[in-house]
């Protein structure tokens, strides 16, 4: 037991990284299921099991594969692998603009294997993952740069645990980042790529190709993306993990009200909305926070 | 050896150009390539040096200085062009000025400098361009095939190919301001002959177009020395940096925007893609353009600290948004490619401007990784373009098919140009993190660095469209063009693994270029974080990612391939097929266009403004130093 307890304090991050590997997907897929339920239940409907997410991917894994090519695969492995990398990554401790990057990665994974098919709604949807990228993308940089400003630091590891909370310093981006979660999730108004309605003017988009273990592959990766979002909401009230679950869990119900209350709009005017007012705000943030520290904004 | 890297590739040019028959000037062509790349890598490995010629030499180079600006204003006379002719005679004028106005009595400064930023320019010129060079062999017997008639004969053009990488050699190591010129204005002269190489209007157009505006920067570069050498400063590289004459400073960055092709002096390099592709290549990655970005990062340390960093760094940081954002509207792969290069020199002099530790070692990074992967991708782009006979890359798709070998290097280079765990997205990461001080420089790398991200997608998601094929044939190349694919290719992999280790070796560049000025400690404290990173989980897992794709796709069969949902309409039969049933039942083929977002990001929409911006920024640049 001693030996076992060493071992851990002595490889902690690591142990930390293959612990988060195996917990994240499992939270991702209890959130997706209650997102189910909850969704069903304001449409009036009873919905789903909580677990249905698992059974829906034990399903997808036991199908005989069936494919278009080879590459679309390969682009379906790596996209898993990276967000997996991400998982690793945060649990190490590492750097944070790193981290984003690979996160942007595994996405350009999944925009390259819609597209390597011969298939225009797969096409058609990967060019407006693209362009749901193109709209998101900069306010996740910002936030990092924000969180650099407060404690001077990329790297995970050396952010202390106390202090005052993010969603202090960070309000504007907060709310900025809220919409990038909406893009994230594919939920209304923004799931111009793929959607989890039944019908959309490009069927299932990205992922149409996709089938059996393969998009099994893609939606393990989605548990994973989900956990890493509403953890790094949760992480917005660090000092206090319980405020922080209930800032998660406010952001979540967010989600799930306003895909709801919302019909899906066109890809070009999300990127509009996306570059005006989250931009806006996440931009006034991060010049308050430079202001603050005393720098120019030259 | 330096001299022999000056030499070699001149004097090979020229027996090249000499040769009466095609194989003789293959064989001079070969030879000339080699020397220089062996004698690039041996002053690699001697590592830094000096070289002062004796005073005689001055002679010398003033007289090579007038005959260069002879032939340009020769030139002109011909191409009756009197703006370039004005500006060769404005620079004889202030060449002769320069050489009768009493010398300020200063130490005497190396004519030639070896340091480690000389090597690694040395490195990229001698052994990338000697492989472009390898690899115009075979591209120049396929092109003279179908050239036009007003085409140049191509023993000229190996002339000037070669001479060119004897140029660019001198260029980075001269010290002395007026070897620097010499050779500034030689690269000028290869460059607009080689764009001009086949004669049609459009390439006269584009090849005089580049001449004058180089000429316009050679100009300023010579102002810039005259205007040293007037107020007592000297008249060498050092001299003037260890004076901190900051207007004359100004002044040669100019000269290095036009050559690196800044906004607004961006049309020339845009207009050179008429040229034969190895041309294209060249120009892009190893020589010519390099030389500015090497020279705004020699000058660097001098302007450490200065309001003109500061506005060197948002005019770099703008050309890198701004290209970035006109490259999506393209569909010509070597504009695309263009722009992508305007844009990563646009990086690189971002990061001078930033001037930290952490953002000059990005910068030379950047300026080494995209030479071996630019200049791989123009050479992918001219061995497609003459297999498939378009450069459009809407009609690349299906390359991965027709020709597997260069399309899966074409893909090499393109994902090391974004992709982790690649150099350029390491040096963008660094850029990034150096930029954190500074709001708009970081704001304007971000959106650049994004919409980069659109266009390379777009690009890589066409060529890897393929229909499944049981097997896969290797195309036929010229064998210099398959070696040249090949050895960057393998160049390109090599970066890629190297390029966390690679962090920490520039530490010492970085601290010799800054030797001068005692920075602080703490400001050394970025680039060794940087070069700490853990990087083998990036590579653990992109290994697991692809090794779990290989399982996968091991057993792949006809059996298990299906075709492209069409909403049940597919056209039947035993294959599978990509059409649909129409109207009246008649198979159509969908098909969908990428996206170039043309209502925003075209050229005509964008340019002008652009241009206004990048000339009121260089306004500001010349206004904040009390030069205007």
């Amino acid at each position: 037991m001693e030996a076992l307890l060493a071992f851990v304090v002595a490889w902690k991050p690591y142990v930390l990284a293959a612990a988060a590997l195996v917990v994240a997907p499992v939270i991702g897929a209890l959130l997706m299921g209650l997102d189910r339920i909850l969704t069903a239940r304001i449409q009036g409907r009873v919905g789903p099991p909580l677990l249905q997410p698992f059974y829906d991917i034990v399903k997808l894994l036991g199908k005989a594969p069936i494919a278009l090519n080879r590459v679309q695969v390969v682009y379906a492995c790596l996209h898993l692998a990276l967000m997996m990398l991400v998982v690793v990554l945060l649990a190490m401790g590492q750097d944070l603009m790193m981290i984003l990057f690979v996160h942007a990665f595994s996405n350009i994974a999944l925009i390259l294997g819609g597209m390597s098919v011969r298939s225009p709604y797969s096409r058609i949807g990967s060019q407006r993952q693209i362009m749901q990228m193109l709209a998101y993308e900069p306010i996740l940089v910002l936030m990092v740069v924000g969180i650099y400003l407060i404690f001077g630091t990329f790297q995970i590891s050396r952010i202390p645990a106390g202090g005052v909370p993010l969603l202090v310093q960070l309000p504007l981006v907060f709310l900025a980042f809220q919409m990038v979660i909406s893009i994230k999730l594919q939920k209304s108004p923004f799931d111009v790529s793929t959607s989890h309605h039944a019908h959309q003017e490009i069927v299932k988009g990205i992922t149409i190709e996709y089938s059996g273990p393969y998009l099994a592959v893609i939606e393990i990766t989605h548990l994973y993306e989900t956990c890493v979002l509403f953890t790094v909401v949760a992480l917005f009230w660090a000092p206090n993990p319980l405020v922080g679950l209930l800032l998660a869990a406010l952001s979540f119900l967010f989600q799930i009200v306003l895909d709801n209350a919302c019909a899906r709009l066109t890809t070009m005017w999300m990127l509009r909305y996306m570059w005006t007012l989250p931009m806006v705000l996440a931009v006034s943030n991060i010049a308050w926070l430079y202001l603050r520290n005393g720098a120019s904004l030259g | 050896m330096p001299t022999l890297l000056i030499v070699a590739p001149i004097l090979f040019g020229i027996l090249a150009w000499l040769s009466p028959t095609a194989p003789l000037r293959t064989l001079w062509v070969v030879l000339g390539g080699a020397l220089t790349c062996a004698a690039g890598i041996l002053t690699a490995l001697r590592g830094a040096a000096e070289f002062t010629l004796p005073r005689w030499s001055d002679n010398l180079a003033y007289g090579i200085e007038i005959a260069v600006i002879a032939v340009i204003f020769a030139i002109s006379f011909r191409l009756k062009d009197w703006r370039i002719g004005l500006l060769a005679v404005a620079q004889m004028v202030m060449a002769a000025l320069e050489r009768l106005l009493p010398h300020a009595a200063l130490p005497p400064a190396a004519t030639f400098v070896i340091d480690p930023l000389s090597i690694i320019l040395i490195l990229v010129i001698s052994v990338v361009g000697s492989v472009i060079v390898l690899y115009a062999i075979g591209y120049m017997r396929k092109h003279e095939e179908h050239a036009p008639d007003t085409a140049a004969p191509t023993g000229r053009f190996f002339l000037f190919l070669v001479g060119f990488l004897g140029a660019m050699n001198g260029l980075v190591m001269a010290n002395d301001l007026r070897w620097l010129s010499i050779f500034w204005e030689i690269t000028t002269i290869c460059s607009f002959m080689l764009i001009g190489h086949d004669g049609t209007d459009e390439a006269r157009a584009n090849a005089r177009r580049a001449l004058l505006i180089n000429m316009f920067g050679g100009t300023a570069m010579i102002l810039g020395g005259l205007l040293c050498a007037v107020q007592g400063n000297g008249n060498s590289l050092a001299h003037m940096m260890s004076a901190q004459a900051l207007i004359p400073i100004a002044l040669l960055c100019l000269a290095a925007f036009t050559k690196s092709a800044q906004m607004p002096f961006q049309s020339w390099l845009l207009g050179a893609m008429v040229a034969p592709t190895p041309v294209s290549a060249l120009l892009h990655s190893a020589t010519m353009v390099k030389a500015g970005s090497y020279l705004v990062l020699r000058l660097a340390p001098a302007y450490q600290g200065t309001r003109l960093s500061e506005i060197i760094a948002v005019a770099g940081a703008f050309t890198f948004a701004a290209t970035s954002a006109l490259a999506i509207s393209q569909s010509n792969a070597k504009k695309v490619l263009a722009y992508s290069t305007i844009a990563n020199l646009g990086l690189i002099v971002a990061c001078a401007g930033l001037n930290t530790p952490l953002a000059y070692s990005a910068a030379v990074l950047i300026l080494a990784f995209h030479a071996v992967s630019k200049g791989l991708l123009f050479l992918c782009v001219g061995a497609i373009e003459q297999k498939i006979g378009s450069r459009d890359i809407e009609d690349m798709g299906g390359i991965m098919y027709r020709m597997p070998i260069t399309a899966m290097i074409a893909l090499l280079g393109m994902v090391a140009m974004l992709a982790p765990p690649f150099g350029m997205l390491l040096s963008k990461w660094m850029a990034i993190e150096a930029a954190i001080f500074s709001p708009l420089v970081l704001f304007l790398i971000v959106m650049g660095s994004a919409m980069t991200v659109l266009f390379w997608a777009k690009w890589i998601g066409r060529i890897q469209t393929v229909s499944y094929h049981e097997r896969y044939d290797a195309e036929r190349l010229p064998a210099s063009m398959f070696a040249a694919l090949i050895i960057l290719g393998a160049g390109v992999i090599l970066t890629g693994i190297l390029a966390f280790p690679l962090i920490p070796m520039t530490e010492g560049l970085v601290r010799g270029a800054y030797a001068g000025l005692a920075l602080p400690e703490a400001s050394f404290k970025a680039l060794r974080t940087a070069g700490t990173f853990a990087a083998w989980p990036i590579f653990l897992f992109v290994g697991l990612g692809l090794l779990g794709a290989f399982f996968a796709v091991r057993r792949f069969s006809a059996a298990v391939i299906r075709p492209p949902y069409l909403c049940g309409e597919n056209v039947g039969g035993t294959d599978v097929s990509y059409s649909f049933r129409s109207l009246m039942d008649k198979p159509d083929t969908a098909w969908s266009k990428s996206l170039y977002l043309k209502p925003v990001f075209s050229e005509d929409k964008i340019t002008f403004w652009a241009n206004l911006i990048a000339c009121m920024i260089i306004l500001t640049m010349f206004g904040m130093i009390g030069a205007l």
